[in-house]
């Protein structure tokens, strides 16, 4: 009896366990198509440690500008999928940054953003080659990040550059400020003679002191390097520093800092009386973010740092300002949020062209990429050149007037006429 | 060699090792009595220092009075954890106690992190601008103030150990714990007076330093690796060692600032450390323990 009912059972529940198979088989495309889709962007930036003010103020831009894009109504060339952002914190550390691109590459990231830290963008590139994870440097300084790719991509180590940079490099910051301070010392009517640099030992650090060298050496102005000083980052004290710099009888005195040695080197600078024309950064954090104006008052007035900055005389960027304003307890929009969100834009308009979430397609979407829609101040398009370079990011030379940045210098970007020599004290 | 950039060097590294020395005091102290290596040191000083800040941005109290109290909270800080916590483990194997110590920096960090957030800030105080020159020397008031109090603080702890009985017991109960017992010291209140006052002296130091050193809750980790490096130069147990230690870092550092790349100062002192390890390993004041 047990066979004879089994046996026709079989079959038809045979049949219908296959029926139902090749059902939801064919169902499926329409579940999936049913939800929104998402393309996921890894963006890593220090939050924590001594670099959490850029990195906190990096997040922010970043999380606006996705917003902004998710508003418009997505990437429409993905069917419009909506950037969702798998966030990473570097904690300031280099192998921290490496274990958190790893970790948000493994859960889905298509992309990464980031790390605004030379030394943990460069610890996540070997993250980025390995797994075929496009990644867009939305702000670091150190050239071999992007320059060691290219040479490896044309040495045939690697096959395709994965790595691209948005940001001006220290051999670029460094040409540029030597171009900045032989045109405002024309301007201003002052032949200074010593310079004295002055710069933090990081990754970052070095790479800047050695790209406004060697910028300075191939330019020969009229101005000499009499004297180059690095310290321990980050500092307990810089009296010796400072005396040293004073020793050389300095006109100008140019400092590479972070904000906690900007804390010790403005004061110390005011107390050891030394007596220049002013204070001109080639280029480093420390010398223009809020929370170091509160902090330092008097002290920062009249200094003069080449940065990255935002294009003010956008509307757009204006109206942007405010809202970062309310949204980050009062910060001001400044080099850090500015390029994480114009970051975003990139990698959507790349996203854009590539029309596809294949690495290889958005490489080359990101090889072609003309974007002028940039809320920072740049010398043209947005373009990579063959390094995986933005030729066309340049600092901009601002000043603290009134306890506020203010661009000075190139005249197209200046908003006030800079002040210097400083006034004396 | 500039003689002025010389002689400046030596004023700046003494002033700066008072500082140095009230740091490796409190932790000398807290190991020489309870065997504890307290990792969660130089996180004390950075609370120490942000109770600084709070008494002169919300109650207009001066560092340089306001350490007193600072150093008053963090006495009953360190108190709290010796009983609540470092009591458990101080017969425990080293490994426990590292583990419990790194966790209690880690806290201390973080608390310090979401209390008042990632930015570096300093204190203004009266002494701030304040300096002093001498012919063509320059005397930053706030650190003389930092380096006699803190000449006054290691006397002071110095007197507390040798002349009264508390210390004495604190003393007897560093040398031998169960003779200290015997003759009838509580000892736990011991230990828990000693890392009371190792955590009061270093955020002291805290509080004096606030005024001229920028702080943010991540100089704890460099703050208790300096300590240590004073503290094993100079001898761990010994106070004397702790104070002349501090000098000596300091003023290696500055005058390795002088003379070499100041970015390689720290290379002079940790390069002492490992000398006072190769050819006197317990330190320079150093007891050989048993």
């Amino acid at each position: 009896m047990t066979d004879r009912t089994l046996a026709p059972g079989l079959p038809r529940r045979r049949f219908l366990a296959a029926a139902g198979a090749t059902a939801a088989t064919l169902g499926f495309p329409a579940v999936l198509r049913a939800q929104p889709r998402t393309f996921k962007l890894g963006v890593v930036h220090p939050v924590t440690g001594p670099l959490a003010e850029p990195g906190q103020a990096c997040r922010l831009g970043a999380q606006m500008a996705a917003e902004a894009v998710n508003a418009a109504g997505g990437i429409k060339a993905l069917g419009g999928a909506r950037l969702e952002l798998l966030l990473g914190d570097t904690q300031t550390k280099p192998d921290v940054g490496r274990t958190e691109a790893e970790r948000v590459v493994n859960q889905g990231a298509q992309m990464l953003l980031g790390s605004f830290d030379s030394g943990s963008t460069a610890a996540m590139v070997p993250v980025a080659q390995q797994r075929r994870i496009p990644f867009l440097v939305d702000i670091a300084a150190a050239d071999p990040i992007t320059a060691n790719v290219a040479r490896a991509v044309k040495e045939g180590q690697q096959k395709v550059q994965y790595v691209y940079r948005n940001f001006p490099t220290g051999s670029s910051f460094g040409r540029k400020a030597v171009q900045y301070f032989t045109e405002i010392f024309k301007e201003a009517g002052v032949a200074p003679k010593r310079v004295v640099l002055m710069y933090c030992n990081d990754l970052f650090g070095q790479n800047q002191a050695r790209g406004f060298q060697a910028a300075h050496k191939a330019a020969q102005p009229g101005w000499d390097i009499v004297e180059v000083i690095p310290w321990p980052e980050p500092p307990s004290d810089l009296s010796t520093e400072v005396a040293r710099a004073k020793a050389q009888k300095p006109d100008v005195i140019a400092p590479i800092t972070r904000p906690a040695s900007a804390q010790l080197l403005l004061p110390e600078i005011r107390r050891q009386r030394v007596e220049m024309l002013g204070v001109v950064g080639p280029g480093s954090p420390g010398l223009y973010e809020a929370g170091q104006l509160a902090t330092l008052k008097e002290d920062l007035e009249h200094v003069l740092t080449s940065v990255p900055w935002p294009n003010f005389k956008h509307p757009k960027t204006r109206t942007l300002a405010e809202e970062y304003a309310r949204r980050s307890g009062g910060k001001t929009f400044d080099t850090n949020s500015g390029y994480s969100y114009d970051g975003v834009f990139v990698v959507a308009d790349a996203l854009e062209r590539a029309g596809s979430a294949d690495p290889d397609a958005i490489v080359d979407a990101l090889k072609k990429t003309n974007y002028t829609g940039g809320l920072m101040q740049y010398g043209g398009p947005i373009v990579f050149n063959e390094l995986g370079d933005n030729p066309n990011a340049i600092p901009t030379m601002i000043q603290i007037l009134g306890q506020k940045p203010v661009a000075v210098w190139p005249r197209e970007a200046a908003l006030q006429k800079f002040v210097f020599p400083r006034p004396k004290a | 060699m500039d003689p002025v950039l010389v002689a400046q060097g030596v004023v700046s590294g003494i002033l700066f090792g008072g500082v140095y020395s009230l740091m490796a005091v409190g932790l000398t102290l807290i190991f020489g009595v309870m065997r504890v290596i307290n990792f969660a040191h130089g996180d004390l000083m950075v609370w120490g220092m942000y109770l600084s800040w709070l008494l002169a941005t919300r109650l207009g109290v001066d560092p340089a009075v306001g350490f007193v109290a600072c150093a008053a909270c963090l006495y009953l800080l360190g108190a709290a954890l010796q009983r609540g916590l470092v009591d458990r483990i101080v017969d425990a194997p080293h490994e426990m106690q590292i583990l419990l110590m790194l966790g209690v920096a880690l806290i201390l960090e973080n608390a310090a992190l979401l209390a008042f957030g990632p930015e570096p800030t300093r204190v203004r105080s009266s002494l701030t601008a304040w300096t002093v020159w001498v012919g063509p020397l320059f005397v930053d008031m706030a650190r003389l103030t930092a380096f006699a109090v803190a000449l006054a603080l290691a006397a002071g702890l110095g007197l507390f150990l040798y002349r009264t009985d508390l210390g004495r017991r604190m003393r007897a109960a560093a040398d031998n714990v169960y003779g200290a017992q015997v003759i009838g010291t509580d000892v736990r209140r011991v230990y828990a007076v000693a890392f009371g006052v190792g955590a009061a002296c270093v955020g002291a130091a805290g509080a004096l330093t606030a005024s001229f050193l920028p702080f943010s809750p991540a100089l704890g980790l460099s703050a208790s690796v300096a300590s240590f490096n004073i503290v094993i130069i100079g001898g761990m147990g010994s106070l004397v060692g702790a104070f002349v230690g501090g000098l000596l870092v300091s003023l290696a550092e500055s005058l390795g600032a002088v003379f070499f790349r100041p970015s390689l100062k720290e290379v002079v002192s940790f390069s002492l450390l490992i000398l006072i390890l190769l050819f006197r390993p317990t330190g320079l004041y150093g007891r050989r323990l048993p």
